[in-house]
Order: structure tokens, then C-alpha cells, then sequence
């Protein structure tokens, strides 16, 4: 009992050093970058010193940069997050409104390219050369074209011409299909060549030579017995593709006009609008660490070799 | 297999908003009908007071009237403000109010309201800009009855009518100014006396208006009386230019702003559809060239980049045809403008490498480039990515190929992020920058670019007599002496000094389904005008 009290709380104070080092590091990225708070802030009007100074008297920029750093380290740990400089509203809030769409769209998109991988390995996997070549390359185009193009190739398509789904909005369920599919392709092209990869090399090993001289039919062979080897190496992407379907999720969001995260980053990332780019790389973070925890517990699921250990 | 491939994001999309529990789009559909609107620019506040986008101008004005209205020719009207004294010494506005105007939450609009919105920008941290800029001269707001406010400025400021027909004059309850939640971001909880109330705005995705059944004090320029014609309004935000178009073609929105010029031939084309567009008020695009450190320290350089260019060739192949070429800072829809300008410049090639040699830029390098005692002819700009606009970074690849070939000048443009672009302005590591401005006045744009100490004074041009005419058009309230100053000015800048090479003059565009009526530009802008004579005929 007391080994697994103390694994859990090894495991917390990892996750909260992640934390701490990821805000940490974005912190210091954005103190690096050139140009400052105020600039952004002013834009292309007029600058004056007395608006420079005004500007940062009400947030405080003129304190020494370390000062500030432990300042924001001290709200962060009562849980206020500040204002954002440009939104002129409370962090908390902005990020609360903007939640929802974004788990929408990212689980839409995760579970339609999950769905799409493994539906196109387990029917390719080992049936000869010409459907796998097929599959293969729409896997390849899936992953290589730009998701701006497929973005823009749905809408044209099933939005502007067959007028299937609405282009804009994130009100009702015809309105995620579009970002779903076009954030979700790419998915499953990476995804789907890592499972047919793991399902061919599985059909080769003695436990499938064995089934299959206990008479079952190839389909079995590859539900049953290879597809748990082949979601080992898949399972570890999910880490990669969590990081991936945040970066795309800005342009799927710009594209369709959908409210979410990852257009409130980008613009708080070019407008240096520090307390909302902190907010969402700490937020980011605890979601990678949440990631890697299932995974690693997902590891043991899907492989009882690793229970013992 | 073609199925399988629609239908599993279908039903987890459906799943998943089960779950979440967004209701049906409202069916509700008085007389007037609505209206679905696609815009490019979000805006960043919906608090007048804090506006700072021309793009985000449109939203303005349905939440909230100001207190003058600006005609089509430069004059003003009466908007909450029925009429207007200024003093023999210009010092002081008097301004009648109307008495049959309420705020969205009830309360009446008075003179008292009008003090309390004045008064809101003098404190620090409100809006800094506006403290320092339009309202420099302000001295105080005395209340003398219910319907009649006293403006005293510390010195006579034409502008300052102007600024009462600009956003920042949009009328705030002063109640709501106490209470809103997020004073400086607005809201719904932020409310004024316009023709339509914001009752929902999801960030990323959509504003949704409903008419102000009470509304009747539009503004003297408008086309009818009474509330607006429209039951409800929604502006979506499509930042994508080819999205905001396919969504118009396809019928899923009734209007869209920001057309480009690829675009614009099919909609013409359309018969189900109209397209208009008008020029922007301030000033025009343009290259402003700094003074400060060579080779533009030359004027013979800054003349010789300027012929160097064939700009009407360079503008038809950018924005094929649909670009107005611009002559002067001051842009062509302004009652300021200089005709005379027209022709003075560009295009001249043989001129441009005879003043180049002139300058001793003689020598060329082994990639054709001209040199002068070893060092090439090279200017840079900077310019920030979040202002590059209207297919601006093309524009500046055009003029680089073309000064290269005509004249071996080497143009680099860098497109950088706005901390970067504001640290190559500090260091004064730049030879050339670009602009434009949308101020409803040209004045205020030239006032804020010419004067040695002005605010974007970036040229580092100096002349007193330039400095003494802005300073005199200023306190002018004779639009003809005004115009007259104005000419001088733009003749010292564009002509006797060729600090600038104007490009071309900003414009919007609308399209819209057919049966829209009512569209149109504000004048005091040339952007697109609010939804308050917006109606769908049939």
C-alpha cells in the first residue's frame, strides 16, 4: 500500500515540475523575444511616452523582469491567471469559453482518425499488394497535404457545392464534420500506416500461424491476435498526435470560424499577451501529462507481459 | 467503404454535441426577417471608447450612436447632438442635445451622460491614446441643463468635431460604464442608445443583434426614420478571404465584406448577386522613406525609387484592375486631396538611373546591383505580419523585381512579428516604411506623420513651414482655408521634399445576395456602414 501511495505521489510531484518548468520556459521565451509588451500593445498607433507610460503603469511592466516573473509565480499558485493585456478580460474566463469548442473539435478529430486508421489497416493488412498500395497512398497524401487545403478542399466540396454541411460556427452537430474530417485525416494517415505496419509483422509471428491452424478465418486472425501488438507502437503516437491536432486546430479554426484555444493562442502569441500564452502552455501541459499517465496505463491493458512488472 | 468514411465523424459529432447541449438555431423570425453577415476582423473590443480597428468600424455604430454624424461631403450632421455653437476663439463647443433618447437599459440620455463619457477617458488607465491624441486639448465639461452640455478645449481644435462623429463619441449608459463586468472589452453588459442591442457574442465564431423596437434618433444622413428594418443580425467572423466567398455563393450568408480581387470577377459575373466598393478615408497606402541615413537621405534617391516604378503596371498585375492609384499621402476620397499631384511622378525609368548616377551611386556589383565606394544600393523595410494586408507582401515583391531591373536598386523586405518589426523602428534599422491610416479626417493622419515630433514621425522629416500649416489647418474650422493648407502640405511632402511614394488607395468592398438593399459605405471612413437601412426585399 504504502509503495503505491508513494508511486502516485512521485507521479503528482513529476507532473507539477513539468508545470512548473514548461511555465517557466514560456516565460522566458516570450521575455526573450524581441520587442516588448508595449509595443504589441501600441500597435501602429500613436506612441507617445506619456501612452507608454500609461500602458505600463496599469500592468505593471515597469518592475524588474524577475519581479514580475515572481509576482505572476505567486497569483498562478492562488489560481488567478490575470488579465489579458489585449482581450482586456479575465484569463480564466477566456479560456473557460473557449474550452468547449476546442475538446469538441479535438476529440471529433482524434476519434475520426482513430476510427478511419484502423478500418483501413485492418482491411488492408496482409490482402496483397494493390489495396495496401492503395491505402497507402491516400495515407501519404492524407499526411503531406496541409491541412489549410484540406480544409479548404471539404469545404469546397461538401460545403460551397453539395451544400451538406454549414461552413461556419460551432452550433450544431453539421458543423464539427467538416473540422473533424480535416483535422482528422492527417491522424489517421500516420496512424494508419503505423497499425498496418505493427498488423503485418504480428501475421508473421507463430501465434498467428497458430490460429490460423486452429481454423480461424484471416479477419479473426487480424481482430483478435495482431491487433493488440499492432495498437503497442500506435498507442505511443497518441502523445505525438495530441501535440499535432493542437497545432492544426489553429488553422482548422481560422478556416471554419470556429470559436477554440488554438486561435486565441496564436493571437495571443503574436501580440505577446503574456498571462493568456501562460495559461495555455500550462494548460497544455497537465493535458500532455494526463496523456502520458493513460498511456502508460494503457500499455499494461493492451499487453498483460507488462502487469508483472 | 465511401460511406464508412462520412459517417463515423458524423455520429461522433452528433454524440458529442448531445452532450453539450447547444440549442436549435432560433426560428424566430419577426417582420424584417435577419440577416447573416460575414466579416473578416473580429474585433477586439466592443467597448466604443476602446475601438481602435476601421475593419471592426461596422459593429460601432448598431450598439451605439455617437453624437454628430459625418456627410458625404465632409461636413457634419446632427446625430444625438441636434445642433452645435463653437465660440469666436474655438474654445468652446455648445452642443443641444435630444431629449427622447433612452440607453438600452433604461436610462435616459442626457447631458449629464454626455460628461460622464467625456470625462471616462481622462482617467489614466482608460484609454491612454485617445487622452493624449483627440482629446490633448480638452479642459472641461460643464452640464447647463438637461438637453444642453459646455465643452471647453485649452485651445481651438477643429478635430475635435471630428472626434465627436467618431466611434469614441459612441454614447455609453453611464450606468453601464459603473457596472460592466469587462468595461474596456464591452459586451452585452455594455449597452448604448443604437438601433440594435448585442445580445450574444461567442468569441471565434459570431456577434448576434436584435432590432431596439424603441429606436427612433438615427442620425440626419440616414435614409429612414424609426427602428431598423432588420428583426436580427448576425455578423460571423471568416478571417478566410475564399471561405467568406463560397459561404456568399452557396447561400449559407446574405452578405460579406472584404472581397479580393481575385475574387471580384465572379462575383460580377453572378447575377444573384451585387457587389460595391469605395474608397477608405486618410491617408493612401504608401512608402514613406527614411531621411535620417543614406542612401534616402538623398532626395535624388528617394525621387529615383519612385520612377523607378511602373506603378499603374505593378498595381494592374497585383489587383488586376480593381487598385486606385494613389498621387499624394492624402487619399483620394478626401475633401483635402491635392489633384494637382496627379502625374507629378514615377514611371521614368532613364530619369531614375540619370539622378542615380547623379548621386554617385555609379559602380554595380556582380549581381547588377548599383554600389557607391563599395557598398550596395540596399533599403530595407520591415513590416508586421499582424498589418500586412490586401495582398501587400505581392505588391512589395513586384516593386523589388521592378527597381532591381529598372534601376539595380536591392529592396529587401522583411515580414516579421511585431516585436521584431517595432525593434528594427527603434534602432532606426530601416530605409523605408509602409502605411496607410484609416482617420476619418486626413488631417489627423498628417498630424500625426509630419511634425518633427509627431507620434509616427518615422521619415525623420523635418520642415517648419510643413509643421506651421498643420498647425494653422488645425485650428481652422474653414474647410476651404484647410484644404487650402492641406495642399501646401502634401506639395512640400509628395513634391519639393519626395519624402513618400504613394501607392495606392485602400478600399472596401461588399457583395451581397440580391435581394439585400440598403448596403452601404459610411462616409466618414469609406468602410462599410452599420445595418440600420438594411433591409431584404423581395
Amino acid at each position: 500500500m504504502r509503495s503505491i501511495l508513494w508511486a502516485v505521489a512521485r507521479r503528482v510531484g513529476a507532473g507539477v515540475a513539468v508545470l512548473w518548468a514548461a511555465a517557466t520556459a514560456a516565460y522566458a521565451a516570450l521575455w526573450l523575444a524581441p520587442g516588448d509588451t508595449i509595443d504589441v500593445l501600441i500597435g501602429d498607433g500613436p506612441d507617445t511616452p506619456e501612452i507608454r507610460a500609461a500602458i505600463s503603469a496599469e500592468w505593471g511592466l515597469d518592475r524588474p523582469e524577475i519581479v514580475q516573473y515572481l509576482a505572476y509565480l505567486g497569483r498562478l499558485l492562488q489560481g488567478d491567471l490575470g488579465r489579458s493585456y489585449w482581450l482586456q478580460r479575465d484569463v480564466g474566463e477566456v479560456l473557460a469559453s473557449q474550452l468547449r469548442p476546442s475538446v469538441e473539435l479535438v476529440l471529433a478529430a482524434a476519434g475520426t482518425g482513430v476510427v478511419l486508421a484502423l478500418l483501413i489497416a485492418v482491411l488492408t493488412a496482409g490482402r496483397g499488394p494493390w489495396p495496401r498500395r492503395a491505402a497507402s497512398a491516400a495515407e501519404l497524401v492524407s499526411v503531406s497535404v496541409p491541412p489549410f487545403v484540406i480544409g479548404i478542399l471539404l469545404l469546397t466540396v461538401f460545403s460551397f457545392t453539395l451544400g451538406w454541411f454549414p461552413v461556419s460556427g460551432a452550433d450544431g452537430p453539421a458543423a464539427l464534420v467538416l473540422p473533424a474530417l480535416a483535422l482528422g485525416l492527417p491522424i489517421a494517415g500516420v496512424l494508419g500506416q503505423v497499425l498496418r505496419d505493427g498488423l503485418e509483422r504480428a501475421l508473421e509471428q507463430p501465434f498467428a500461424v497458430t490460429a490460423r491452424a486452429r481454423g480461424l478465418g484471416e479477419r479473426a486472425v487480424v481482430a483478435r491476435h495482431a491487433l493488440r501488438h499492432a495498437l503497442l507502437p500506435a498507442v505511443t503516437y497518441v502523445g505525438w498526435f495530441t501535440g499535432s491536432v493542437l497545432g492544426g486546430a489553429v488553422i482548422t479554426e481560422i478556416l471554419f470560424g470556429r470559436p477554440g484555444l488554438g486561435q486565441v493562442t496564436m493571437d495571443a502569441v503574436s501580440g505577446k499577451d503574456l498571462p493568456v500564452v501562460m495559461a495555455v502552455v500550462i494548460l497544455f501541459a497537465a493535458v500532455f501529462v494526463a496523456i502520458s499517465t493513460v498511456v502508460d496505463l494503457a500499455y499494461r491493458i493492451i499487453d498483460p507481459r507488462l502487469r508483472t512488472t | 467503404m465511401k460511406l464508412s468514411k462520412v459517417v463515423p465523424p458524423l455520429v461522433l459529432a452528433l454524440a458529442l454535441t448531445a452532450c453539450g447541449g447547444q440549442g436549435a438555431p432560433e426560428a424566430a423570425k419577426s417582420d424584417g426577417g435577419s440577416l447573416t453577415w460575414a466579416i473578416e476582423t473580429e474585433p477586439i473590443t466592443f467597448n466604443p471608447h476602446q475601438w481602435a480597428q476601421n475593419k471592426a468600424r461596422l459593429l460601432v455604430f448598431n450598439q451605439f450612436d455617437a453624437l454628430l454624424a459625418k456627410d458625404a461631403k465632409g461636413g457634419y450632421a446632427p446625430w444625438l447632438a441636434t445642433s452645435w455653437e463653437v465660440s469666436d476663439d474655438g474654445r468652446t463647443y455648445t452642443l443641444r442635445l435630444r431629449d427622447d433618447v433612452t440607453f438600452h437599459d433604461g436610462t435616459k440620455f442626457d447631458a449629464a451622460a454626455v460628461k460622464a463619457n467625456l470625462e471616462k477617458f481622462s482617467e489614466p488607465d482608460y484609454n491612454p491614446a485617445v487622452k493624449a491624441i483627440q482629446l490633448r486639448t480638452l479642459d472641461k465639461v460643464e452640464v447647463v441643463s438637461a438637453t444642453t452640455v459646455k465643452i471647453t478645449l485649452n485651445e481651438p481644435d477643429t478635430l475635435f468635431l471630428d472626434f465627436l462623429a467618431s466611434p469614441y463619441a459612441g454614447q455609453v449608459s453611464p450606468k453601464s460604464l459603473r457596472s460592466a463586468k469587462d468595461l474596456k472589452a464591452g459586451g452585452p453588459d455594455l449597452v448604448g442608445t443604437g438601433p440594435f442591442i448585442l445580445d450574444r457574442y461567442v468569441k471565434g465564431q459570431e456577434a448576434h443583434y436584435r432590432r431596439n423596437p424603441a429606436y427612433k434618433w438615427p442620425p440626419a444622413t440616414a435614409a429612414h426614420q424609426g427602428p431598423a428594418h432588420l428583426a436580427e443580425l448576425t455578423y460571423r467572423f471568416l478571417p478566410e478571404a475564399a471561405v467568406r466567398v463560397g459561404a456568399l455563393t452557396s447561400g449559407q450568408v446574405d452578405v460579406i465584406e472584404g472581397v479580393p480581387a481575385t475574387e471580384v470577377k465572379l462575383i460580377k459575373a453572378d447575377p444573384d448577386l451585387t457587389y460595391q466598393t469605395a474608397l477608405n478615408s486618410g491617408t493612401a497606402f504608401s512608402y514613406y522613406f527614411n531621411t535620417s541615413h543614406a542612401p534616402f537621405d538623398d532626395k535624388r534617391v528617394r525621387q529615383a525609387f519612385r520612377e523607378a516604378v511602373d506603378v499603374d503596371a505593378v498595381l494592374n498585375s497585383v489587383y488586376q484592375g480593381t487598385a486606385t492609384r494613389a498621387w499624394s499621402i492624402v487619399a483620394k476620397s478626401s475633401p483635402f486631396y491635392d489633384a494637382t499631384l496627379e502625374g507629378t511622378f514615377g514611371g521614368d525609368t532613364a530619369k531614375a538611373n540619370k539622378l542615380l548616377d547623379e548621386a554617385g551611386w555609379t559602380g554595380r556589383d556582380s549581381e547588377g546591383y548599383r554600389t557607391k565606394d563599395g557598398k550596395r544600393l540596399t533599403v530595407r523595410a520591415v513590416a508586421s505580419a499582424p498589418f500586412v494586408r490586401d495582398r501587400r507582401d505581392i505588391l512589395a515583391q513586384a516593386i523589388q523585381a521592378q527597381v532591381k531591373q529598372t534601376a539595380g536598386i536591392d529592396y529587401q523586405i522583411k515580414i516579421v512579428d511585431q516585436g521584431t518589426a517595432q525593434k528594427a523602428l527603434d534602432d532606426n534599422a530601416y530605409e523605408l516604411f509602409e502605411n496607410s491610416r484609416g482617420d476619418s479626417d486626413a488631417g489627423a493622419a498628417l498630424n500625426l506623420i509630419l511634425p518633427e515630433d509627431a507620434a509616427i514621425n518615422r521619415t525623420h522629416f523635418h520642415d517648419p513651414d510643413v509643421d506651421k500649416w498643420l498647425a494653422a489647418a488645425a485650428a481652422d474650422s474653414d474647410t476651404a482655408e484647410r484644404a487650402r493648407l492641406y495642399a501646401k502640405v502634401q506639395q512640400a511632402a509628395v513634391t519639393e521634399h519626395a519624402i513618400v511614394f504613394p501607392l495606392y488607395v485602400p478600399a472596401d468592398q461588399i457583395a451581397a445576395r440580391k435581394s439585400v438593399q440598403g448596403l452601404g459605405f459610411d462616409p466618414a471612413s469609406g468602410t462599410p456602414r452599420n445595418a440600420y437601412d438594411v433591409r431584404i426585399g423581395t
